[in-house]
């Protein structure tokens, strides 16, 4: 919700007055409301989840009985499984299983829980990797680039961003593996078990996170930059500090950034849920052994059980994404907090 | 896939020109130079992607050339500036420079058809929710949170994986990913032109609600969708490429530049030709439709 | 004692041209006796104890693990025989001429007409765990390997033997027929004869012996991730699909092996990331190149060295003879006629690998490179069956296997050569689960045609002839009961010559009835560095099914040299 407002304020005229509209509501209320929006939006998502998966051929029995079973093996074991009841019985055996914590049995024989945990947290550093150091150097980059638009800091900085925004995370991450892991060789060509060590892990981690990163960091330097830029030229706010003769680059630091911070995580919030399907691409390049790219081994093999689960979790990461960004948004500006005094 | 993708936030992201600040003292020559870079900021990207459609779709017509899927074994593995393929040959003889023509036509033809598809089918979902306020907002609102939350390129993956490759199913896997985006755009967009005092005069003076629509936001928010489905079409070709790259899209020996990209990259060190001439164009494809959207974006004014 | 003929061959017959050069004027062209096919070997470093080495496995084949490395529950066994070698090691190993080489077990016997075989185990060998291995153990493993969960798997041996249940093939085995008739002596009981038994070991799970106690007390699903074996290598970790690392088995029964000290086996996504990995250094040997233009520019890098080994596995064209359009042999014939492979071979393999006509390679036994009847490309004749039979009127799918850069680029060029000729033909290509799910879709009768491997060092052997050409097969196209009598005739005989006289026969009735086109032995290139030397990297061995097992104990890397 916060995204619609955030929307409306910068496309109305005057938007540079970044105030809110009807946000009279102290914030506990506004967390619970949000809470309470987010609930059918999951129940949503597992429904399109389970829907879209019944599309799917399901050959679990075939494959749990091996290559010499017969029709008539496999169609008694499907119905053990109930995999021949109508939709919405199976959609609701499915649901309240989930509901228990349990995710299902892949083909191989593994619970998709215990893959899930093999898996999961490879993917998520992956993608802290690339959302901290993306972040870190969008903020370092925009800060230098805002505090003069068009000079030259800026024009580069355009530049580069440009490239990360139009050049695909398939094709950059090969550039990356040609320049730094084969002809330099500071980091391994395939990331494989990531090593035992701290500082293997994390060179391992290194191309992959940079291949997801640069686009990131491409967008998130945008639109740092693009918000620093606005409010340094129109915030009445930052007039009033110039003209007290506070330095350009505190206002630009302590004011500005701050500020645009809520932007930044409402957007990286956002962003959880394109990240898992960019990470699949790129994990499968460099033999990460995530979570995206096991999926992508499922998906490849049938497996629908595991992909039900995988693509769930997903799921449910990109609405806690939104989630927690609505409610970092709407915790942390303290207009909302302390109820917005302007219309 | 090549960016978290244009949330509606983001649509004003990508500005690079500030707003227009406080006066300033400019010269005369300053403003012309600033109008030349504006205008050269439109018009080489427009050139580029006038050149690319050209080379993809009329350059065929006008000349023949060799058969983008069967390719003769006697020229196999020909390197660039052979005689008779500029671009060379594959490992089985497949002219490159054809695969690229007609890989970029199905670039082009699927990119455009899903943000044709988004634009309809979105702006219809946004605009009603945006309009009509209240109960349909919330139940549209909560629709397009659903299909927003679902990973675009897994849904992709699982929409060509269970119903086949083929562009059709590219097309359609792809809408699903741009239709919510586009319908949040315009609810947003529509939400703010709501409350303006001319829409108020509008419904005051009696004017139907479609015909509000039609005649007052729909112009209005044209802009906005015009630039945002610029870069969106650039997005939709790095993400359709993805697919094709991981096989999910379209099949073989059907041209493609991701196709080509992946079968470029197992023989990368030996011939690198092969992955750089499909990725070169990509990325000079996606430059300048990000460029032009931000182009047009600075001229008309978006946010 | 196992005899290898690792290091210093004296005559370094550098790859790149030995295989295809030295393969189309070998002297295995006689059928009677075994094939001697001429030993490729490169110049290997001094043999030097110590040192780690990283094998790089392609994903889509080796580089896959998923179920374990259980030999009873690996579905994925025979891909993954460099891990199943390293931790169970052999029984018996298949030298670089094709002879059967003693390891865990030191000889055997043919008796009773070939249908009983005796095998002498090697005394005084323990499992890694200390656990003493012996007949008994040989023969609770063998009884394992029939057991529900092999079954189910598709993986149990195919013995003929008597079963406890007669009225249930996949019942256990009956107690006469697997024993042990000493403390280190086993005696199996065929009802029918088998020749090629011994060779018929070779890369499946009743090579590999697993120590009783320890599947036991671990249990099934930690055994899968931990293996004990008598091999020379036990497993440090284990991450499925992934990594696995393995250290030197201080109770290995062979003084002075392994050399090395431990191995990392690293999944990668195939060629170009191997060989990008071992250009960094991060990798010292990778099996199995097929990428061709990879393959070249390996040759021209003085730190990497690579071996062709010796091909068994001919690539052959398989029509489906149960469905229109290749239930009408005329319209077989077409095909064969329609294709020109040399220009294939050389355009596109850079004359790597030897052309054949059956199904056997030069690698294997019995190999014959032509066949009497053999129907070779004739425009002509394929223009005219091909309207006669209106098989410019049908599209037919090719398929294949999308994990071989060459199996795709295979079907790529047939199908330019093909629809030149007004065939209209689509292709797909599959990873493994949708390979199989394509065979076997409609009772096998959706498929038209596949670009698959067909032959094994010994064609009655894993994927071996009746693998594609016989009834019973879900792989098969063929359903003839007259071939299948062939097949099943060439496998009994222990003479050689008497088998090779049926395989030979073999051959020709293919040929005759056009139930299949056969084109090139592909024969794989292992890449190592410059230092690293051993069986199946520095001196070939035969390919036992695709690639040679490489006996882990006796490689060795020399860096300095």
């Amino acid at each position: 919700m916060a995204l619609v407002q955030q929307v409306q304020l910068q496309s109305a005229p005057g938007a540079g007055n970044r105030a809110r509209r009807a946000a009279g509501s102290p914030a506990l209320r506004l967390v619970g409301r949000r809470l309470l929006a987010a609930i059918p939006v999951l129940w949503g998502v597992t429904f399109l989840t389970y829907v879209v998966m019944s599309a799917l051929p399901n050959d679990t029995a075939q494959a749990a009985l091996g290559l010499k079973a017969t029709p008539a093996q496999v169609a008694a074991l499907n119905h053990a499984l109930g995999l021949d009841q109508p939709f919405w019985v199976r959609y609701w055996r499915w649901l309240v299983q989930v509901l228990h914590g349990n995710l299902g049995t892949s083909i191989t024989g593994q619970s998709v829980n215990s893959e899930l945990a093999q898996h999961l947290p490879t993917t998520l550093i992956l993608l802290a990797y690339a959302l901290v150091v993306s972040l870190l150097l969008a903020i370092i980059v925009a800060v230098l680039a805002a505090r003069r638009p068009n000079g030259i800091a800026d024009r580069i900085s355009l530049a580069i961003s440009m490239l990360g925004l139009s050049i695909a995370p398939y094709v950059l991450a090969f550039i990356l593996i040609i320049v730094f892991a084969v002809k330099l060789g500071w980091f391994p060509v395939v990331s494989g078990s990531l090593g035992n060590t701290p500082l293997s892990y994390f060179k391992a981690l290194t191309l992959p996170a940079a291949s997801i990163g640069f686009p990131l960091f491409a967008v998130y330097t945008r639109l740092l930059r693009a918000d620093l830029v606005e409010q340094m030229q129109r915030e009445d706010y930052i007039t009033t500090a110039k003209a007290k003769g506070v330095s350009p680059w505190r206002v630009l630091i302590k004011h500005a950034l701050r500020n645009s911070m809520f932007t930044l995580i409402t957007v990286v919030g956002l962003n959880l849920g394109t990240l898992v399907g960019a990470a699949a691409i790129i994990e499968t390049l460099f033999s990460v052994p995530g979570i995206g790219y096991f999926l992508l081994n499922s998906i490849s093999n049938h497996d629908v059980p595991t992909i039900e689960g995988i693509v769930l979790v997903f799921a449910l990461i990109t609405v806690l994404g939104n989630l927690l960004a609505d409610l970092a948004y709407a915790v942390l500006d303290p207009r909302i907090r302390y109820g917005s005094t302007t219309s | 896939m090549a960016a978290p993708l244009p949330e509606p936030a983001l649509a004003s992201v990508l500005a690079p020109q500030s707003p227009p600040g406080l006066p300033s003292l400019v010269t005369s020559r300053q403003l012309r130079s600033q109008r030349l870079g504006r205008a050269l900021r439109l018009w080489i990207p427009a050139g580029v992607l006038i050149f690319l459609l050209a080379m993809c779709f009329l350059w065929p017509l006008v000349y023949q050339l060799p058969s983008p899927t069967n390719g003769d074994i006697l020229v196999a593995s020909e390197p660039p500036f052979s005689p008779g393929h500029i671009l060379g040959t594959d490992q089985v003889g497949v002219d490159i420079f054809s695969q690229i023509v007609y890989g970029g036509q199905e670039a082009f033809e699927v990119a455009i058809a899903t943000t044709i598809i988004g634009l309809v089918v979105g702006s219809a979902i946004g605009i009603t929710a945006g309009y009509f306020g209240r109960w349909v907002d919330a139940v549209l609102s909560r629709v397009l949170d659903v299909l927003i939350a679902f990973p675009a390129l897994v849904l992709a993956l699982v929409i060509a994986q269970g119903l086949g490759p083929s562009k059709f199913h590219l097309i359609l896997a792809l809408s699903a990913f741009a239709i919510p985006t586009v319908g949040r755009v315009t609810r947003g967009s529509t939400l703010v032109l709501r409350s303006q005092p001319f829409m108020t005069a509008a419904r005051l003076a009696g004017t139907r609600g479609w015909r509000i629509i039609v005649r007052h936001i729909v112009p209005n928010i044209m802009p906005t969708l015009v630039t945002f489905s610029l870069l969106g079409i650039g997005i939709l070709i790095i993400l359709e490429g993805a697919l094709d790259y991981l096989g999910y899209g379209t099949p073989p020996p059907n041209p493609s530049w991701g196709n080509m990209i992946a079968t470029g990259q197992t023989v990368m060190t030996a011939q690198p030709e092969y992955v750089l001439i499909p990725s070169i164009f990509l990325l000079v494809t996606v430059i300048a439709l990000n460029m032009l959207g931000d182009a047009l974006r600075e001229r008309w004014g978006v946010q | 004692m196992s005899v290898r003929t690792a290091s210093l061959a004296g005559a370094a017959a550098l790859v790149l041209g030995a295989a295809a050069c030295s393969s189309s004027g070998s002297s295995s062209n006689n059928t009677s006796a075994s094939s001697s096919p001429s030993i490729g070997a490169i110049s290997a470093a001094p043999v030097k104890s110590g040192g780690s080495i990283t094998v790089l496995e392609g994903k889509g084949f080796s580089g896959d693990w998923p179920f374990g490395l259980d030999p009873a529950t690996n579905t994925d066994g025979s891909a993954d025989q460099d891990y199943m070698t390293a931790v169970f090691g052999q029984l018996f190993e298949l030298g670089g001429s094709g002879q059967i080489q003693p390891d865990l077990a030191t000889s055997y016997a043919f008796s009773n007409g070939a249908k009983t075989i005796t095998i002498n185990l090697r005394q005084g060998v323990k499992f890694s765990d200390g656990t003493p291995f012996n007949a008994a153990a040989v023969v609770w493993n063998w009884e394992r390997d029939f057991g529900p969960l092999a079954v189910k798997a598709g993986i149990a041996p195919e013995w003929v033997i008597a079963r406890s249940n007669p009225k249930n093939p996949n019942s256990a085995p009956a107690a006469s027929a697997i024993k042990a008739t000493g403390p280190y002596t086993v005696q199996v009981n065929l009802l029918a004869p088998d020749g090629g038994f011994i060779n018929q070991l070779f890369d499946t799970i009743p090579m590999w012996i697993a120590s009783p106690t320890a599947v036991q007390k671990e249990g099934e699903t930690k055994f899968a991730q931990y293996p004990v074996g008598a091999g020379p290598f036990t497993v440090v970790s284990d991450s499925y699909s992934d990594q696995i690392v393995v250290k030197k088995n201080p109770l290995y029964w062979q003084p002075g092996r392994p050399y090395l000290q431990s191995i990392t086996f690293k999944s990668v996504s195939g060629d170009e990331a191997a060989y990008e990995a071992m250009l960094a250094g991060q990798g010292q040997v990778y099996e199995d190149m097929s990428t061709t233009q990879l393959l070249d520019e390996a040759a021209k890098q003085p730190s990497i060295q690579e071996l062709n080994e010796l091909g068994t596995s001919p690539y052959d064209l398989q029509l489906n003879t149960a469905v229109a359009p290749f239930n009408n042999p005329k319209a077989r014939e077409a095909i064969y006629a329609a294709t020109n492979f040399t220009p294939i071979l050389q355009h596109i393999f850079g004359n790597r690998y030897p052309v054949t006509e059956s199904f056997t390679g030069p690698g294997g036994i019995c190999y014959e490179p032509t066949v009497p009847g053999y129907q070779g490309y004739n425009p002509t004749l394929a223009k005219q069956l091909i309207a006669s039979t209106g098989l410019d009127k049908v599209t037919f799918q090719l398929g294949t296997i999308n994990s071989s850069p060459v199996a795709i680029d295979t079907t790529e060029a047939l199908r330019t050569e093909w629809e030149a000729l007004g065939m209209k033909v689509t292709i797909a290509s599959w990873n493994l689960t949708e390979l199989i799910a394509a065979f076997e879709a409609n009772h096998g009768k959706s498929w038209q045609s596949m670009i698959q491997t067909a032959g094994a060092f010994d064609p009655s052997s894993g994927v071996g002839v009746g693998f594609r050409f016989d009834s019973l097969s879900p792989f098969s196209g063929v359903h003839d009961p007259k071939l299948d009598t062939l097949l099943n005739e060439a496998e009994a005989p222990t003479n050689l010559a008497a088998r090779c006289s049926y395989y030979n026969q073999a051959a020709e009735y293919i040929a005759k009835n056009y139930y299949g086109p056969f084109y090139f032995t592909f024969s794989p290139a292992n890449l190592s560095v410059k230092g690293i030397g051993g069986p199946g990297l520095t001196a070939a061995l035969p390919a036992v099914a695709v690639a040679p097992t490489i006996p882990w104990e006796d490689v060795y890397y020399n860096p300095s040299s």
